[in-house]
């Protein structure tokens, strides 16, 4: 009937994707004889309205309820479609009772990969926030920074700074530079009205800032920002501390006077907070004006600017780095630094410059593959306790493949079956581990002090989260789904199935988790020792109640007075002036001769100004020679005190030392005394020479106090700091820290790396761990009868206990042996960093491979003891 | 008993399933009925009776051969069952006992 008239095409499919499909022929059919019957009769369009209105009254529960067992299933696919939705159903329903029948497993397995799951994507939102550094510039492509790399006594050292001058310089001679941003910082008070700020960011940029980066203003017109030397804007935040939280609702806020460094500033915007991702933080920014003003700023000589570039698009940077090379010989030429340019958004992760040049929001490559690897491992060693149960299981799940088989299921089929069944269990995972994600985030953002959240709108993470799934679950289930599928039905039906097999891909598995989870307890345990060596390293000076107090510009007049006041203190010790805090000291100079010193020979010296009671108050030794002394004049002018190192660096012993002519700065002077070695850097940096000058007590000679407390008696040393600065009129409370905490301070990143590592090999052993139970589960099941008989014959408990064990602590041990050279290895990579290090020593090893044999055996044992001591008349019974 | 309760739809199809002898099938057995009976009658209300008479073991089905009318689709066949039959019987056994236990005054006085 191919010309006839037609029901409506639409009608009949909508029907046929309602109707069950052993009723879908029959009603079909019924219909179409229906409407021709009809149409005869009425004519077609009626008998298409009657059509509509019989499928109408077809609309029943029975018209889509499946089962019906007692009619014949029709079916429009043919038999090898392997996605049949009776299939389907059917193969859902096995993982499902299968899920519920092995709880043990299916916890094992769910809560393993939840995990892991959890861990990597925490590690994944770690990465990504990283990664997302200074990518919202839209210039961001183009824009580069130059940096310098210098030469210091035959050392090259990588700055991440540059003279002011430099930019326009080049900018004047090369044509693909098409924008220039010089940064400068200041420090200092800034005042409104009655309002004080001093802890913020104040960096000086040029007028091209805002065309270049994306950093938005408020308030204020982006074309004639900065263009004026005495011009201020300021972040919201700023505004708000420095108008309250209704600055918004004001008109009149642009206009208004800041005081800074005794000049008034007009407000002429306001700047969005720059974002948590951007290296270039800022609370108030002013013109660069006010630096290229400043003659003794602005010179080739200082190196203290930041020259940021916005090149033309599709630059070859390759070429243009190779031109600009040179560029600064002819500016600079006692010392020809070499210039080059660093990518935008290489400059968040790669901090590698000297004397901390770079800026201090800076994040660490390494340590994001640190936590991107064991985050994987994590997630690995449940991906293998998946395989590993799944296999060691196969065989309860042998009779059903072979049955399967029997009937007419194809390979395919049953491969698709199990990876399917390995998705529905990482489904169920994930939601676990978003829950388990949510529950530990905070914790996670206070190791790594980050503020990560979850982005829950974000397509992006549901992609990851959708691809992840897909990944893991194909990997979790490809190995099973072959192994299982490959079975012969003729063998498994007939009962003969080999239970070793597949045994040496299990202990593989485990071998390799366990190696895993050693190398990261050994990781933990190294870098707790580099940790607590570094705390407890002798410094070469007592920084136990010393407490250092930076001298406020104001008060350099009464220096001497307020040192006077400080030592009448009975809950202070001693008191000295110097120029630096003891934890990193960076007043270098390459401008240092001696005599006696060999042409080409020469030294990158680091210098402090000290009075005669510093020796005293930092408890640092003198091992040739004598202190500086008041009633010496000349000791002003022309003694220096240097350390062992820097004597041994001019070939000197330090009783040679004594009484030899150096200059320091184009001022000779007598070395009178050699200091024992102490560390003013951090402890990645060797000792390097060091000089100690005795200036006279005076304004802008020194800005720093350094003070002993007596014991116990710190509450009271601060409340009698605050007192002398209130008596001497500072308009802020001093600013102190304790040299000890702030000792501790700088070493933040390998502390957070050590918890972070620390938590992860915690997850990977207590995953392993997992594992292994369900392996002893299921070895105890499958032995439940052999039990029985030893035990009948007289087996003991510790015997069973044994025999159930064994197997298990040999492969731990084996993983012992491999990780440990392993671990060996890459910890020495990470401490190569370091220049003073703690020596990985042997009982490390033993140490983990204790922990990790310790938690193995109580893993093992809880399961062993529980089937050796099962009553064999229990399980010889059942049959 | 479920199996036992012949609804009076049901039977009604029943008996035309019966009458139709070889060739029951939904949309005949519409037809049917509705000739018989003078009302309209869906396809949807018989084909569920037909189920489920089905469902209860009164009338089995089988296919029949696809037909150029029914767009080459077979048709559903439907057969009474013995057990079809006996409740049939039943059902009109109650219903002579019934008739035959009405006095006779009760009708005949209306009818004279």
């Amino acid at each position: 009937m191919k010309n006839s008239p037609r029901p409506y095409r639409w009608a009949e499919k909508l029907f046929s994707c309602i109707a069950a499909p052993h009723l879908r022929e029959e009603l079909l059919g019924d219909l179409d004889e229906r409407f021709y019957k009809h149409g005869q009769r009425y004519g077609y369009a009626i008998a298409r309205l009657l059509y509509l209105i019989d499928i109408l009254l077809l609309l029943h529960p029975r018209l889509w309820r499946r089962k019906a067992d007692t009619y014949e299933t029709i079916t429009y696919y043919s038999s090898s479609f392997i996605l049949h939705p009776d299939m389907l159903r059917n193969y859902f329903k096995i993982a499902f009772r299968n899920l519920i029948k092995n709880k043990v497993y299916s916890f094992i397995n769910i809560s393993g990969l939840a995990v892991g799951m959890a861990c990597c994507l925490a590690i994944c939102l770690y990465v990504y926030d990283e990664f997302s550094f200074d990518r919202f510039h839209t210039n961001a492509p183009n824009l580069y920074r130059v940096v310098e790399k210098q030469n210091q006594a035959g050392t090259l050292y990588d700055v991440a700074s540059s003279p002011g001058p430099l930019a326009p310089a080049l900018k004047a001679e090369f044509a693909e530079i098409k924008q220039y941003c010089r940064f400068d910082r200041y420090w200092g008070i800034l005042k409104h009205d009655s309002t004080i700020i001093e802890d913020i960011d104040m960096l000086g940029v040029d007028h091209s800032f805002f065309n270049m980066f994306n950093f938005p203003l408020l308030r204020g017109n982006v074309n004639q920002a900065l263009l004026n030397p005495n011009e201020i804007i300021i972040t919201e935040s700023t505004a708000e501390r420095f108008f309250g939280s209704q600055w918004k609702h004001s008109t009149n806020i642009l206009g208004q006077p800041f005081q800074f460094k005794d000049k008034t500033f007009t407000l002429t915007g306001i700047a969005q907070n720059p974002p948590h991702n951007s290296h270039i933080q800022f609370d108030i920014l002013f013109s660069y004006l006010l630096t290229e003003n400043d003659k003794d700023q602005y010179k080739w000589n200082n190196d203290s600017h930041y020259n940021y570039l916005l090149l033309q698009p599709n630059t070859d940077i390759v070429s243009l780095n190779k031109k600009l090379f040179g560029f600064m010989a002819k500016y600079r030429p006692f010392d020809k630094p070499t210039i080059s340019l660093q990518p935008m958004s290489d400059i968040y992760l790669n901090p590698a410059f000297s004397f901390q040049t770079d800026w201090q929001t800076k994040g660490s490559r390494l340590y994001i593959w640190v936590f991107v690897a064991v985050g994987s491992i994590v997630l690995l060693i449940a991906l293998f306790n998946f395989m590993n149960l799944s296999t060691a299981r196969a065989m309860k799940r042998a009779q059903e493949v072979g049955v399967r088989k029997a009937i007419g299921a194809v390979r395919l089929q049953l491969v698709v079956q199990f990876l399917g069944e390995s998705l529905l269990l990482t489904l169920l995972a994930v939601i676990f581990s978003i829950g388990l994600l949510i529950l530990f985030l905070p914790l996670l953002n206070e190791i790594a002090a980050k503020s990560l959240i979850i982005p829950f709108t974000e397509p992006l993470l549901w992609l990851v989260i959708m691809g992840f799934t897909l990944l893991i679950s194909f990997l979790a289930g490809i190995y099973p789904a072959f192994y299982l599928s490959g079975f012969q039905p003729i063998k498994v039906l007939k009962g003969v199935f080999n239970i070793q097999s597949g045994q040496l891909f299990r202990r593989t598995l485990v071998v390799s988790q366990f190696t895993m989870s050693v190398v990261l307890v050994t990781g933990a345990i190294v870098i707790y020792k580099q940790l607590t060596f570094m705390q407890n390293q002798n410094l070469g000076f007592d920084q136990s109640q010393l407490l250092s107090t930076w001298i406020r510009p104001e008060l350099h007049n009464k220096i001497e007075m307020m040192k006077a006041d400080l030592e009448q203190q009975s809950s202070i010790a001693q008191v000295t002036l110097t120029t630096g805090n003891l934890v990193d000291m960076n007043n270098s100079t390459y401008d240092f001769s001696w005599e006696g010193q060999a042409p080409g020979e020469g030294m990158v010296i680091t210098h402090a100004n000290a009075d005669p009671q510093f020796l005293k108050t930092t408890g640092m030794k003198l091992i040739a020679g004598r202190n500086f002394d008041p009633k010496i004049t000349s000791d002003t002018a022309e003694a220096y005190v240097i350390n062992e190192t820097a004597a041994k660096r001019m070939h000197w012993t330090p009783e040679q030392a004594l009484g030899k002519t150096i200059t320091f700065w184009q001022k000779k002077g007598k070395v009178i005394g050699v200091v024992k070695d102490f560390h003013f850097r951090p402890l990645t940096a060797a000792i390097e020479p060091f000089l100690l000058r005795y200036w006279p007590v005076g304004p802008y000679n020194y800005n720093n106090f350094l003070i002993k407390t007596r014991p116990n008696l710190n509450h009271e040393a601060i409340a009698a700091l605050e007192q002398v600065y209130k008596k001497y009129k500072s308009i802020m409370p001093p600013y102190y820290e304790f040299v000890d905490q702030s000792l501790e301070n700088q070493y933040r990143t390998e502390q957070r790396t050590g918890k972070v590592v620390f938590y992860f090999s915690a997850l990977a052993i207590f995953v392993s761990c997992l594992g292994l139970f369900g392996l002893v589960t299921f070895t105890a099941e499958q032995r439940t009868k052999e039990i029985g008989i030893r035990k009948v014959l007289g087996a003991t408990v510790t015997n069973i206990v044994n025999l159930l064990s064994k197997d298990f602590l040999q492969l731990v041990v084996l993983a012992i042996i491999i990780a440990s050279p392993l671990a060996w290895f890459l910890m020495n990579q990470w401490l190569a960093d370091f220049a003073y290090k703690t020596d990985v020593e042997w009982w490390i090893f033993a140490l983990s491979g204790i922990l990790a044999i310790g938690i193995a055996l109580l893993t093992v044992s809880f399961k062993a003891i529980r089937a050796a001591v099962v009553n064999p008349v229990k399980s010889l019974r059942s049959e | 008993m479920k199996g036992d309760q012949l609804g009076e739809f049901e039977e009604l199809v029943l008996l035309t399933i019966a009458l139709l002898y070889d060739d029951a099938y939904s949309v005949a057995v519409v037809e049917e009925l509705s000739k018989r009976l003078q009302r309209p009658m869906s396809l949807g209300a018989v084909h569920r009776t037909m189920q489920r008479l089905e469902e209860k073991g009164l009338v089995a089905s089988r296919f029949g051969e696809a037909l150029a009318e029914r767009g080459g689709r077979r048709k559903r066949l439907f057969t009474v069952t013995t057990s079809g039959e006996q409740a049939l019987q039943e059902a009109r056994q109650i219903r002579n006992d019934l008739w035959a236990g009405i006095p006779k005054v009760a009708f005949g006085g209306a009818m004279s």
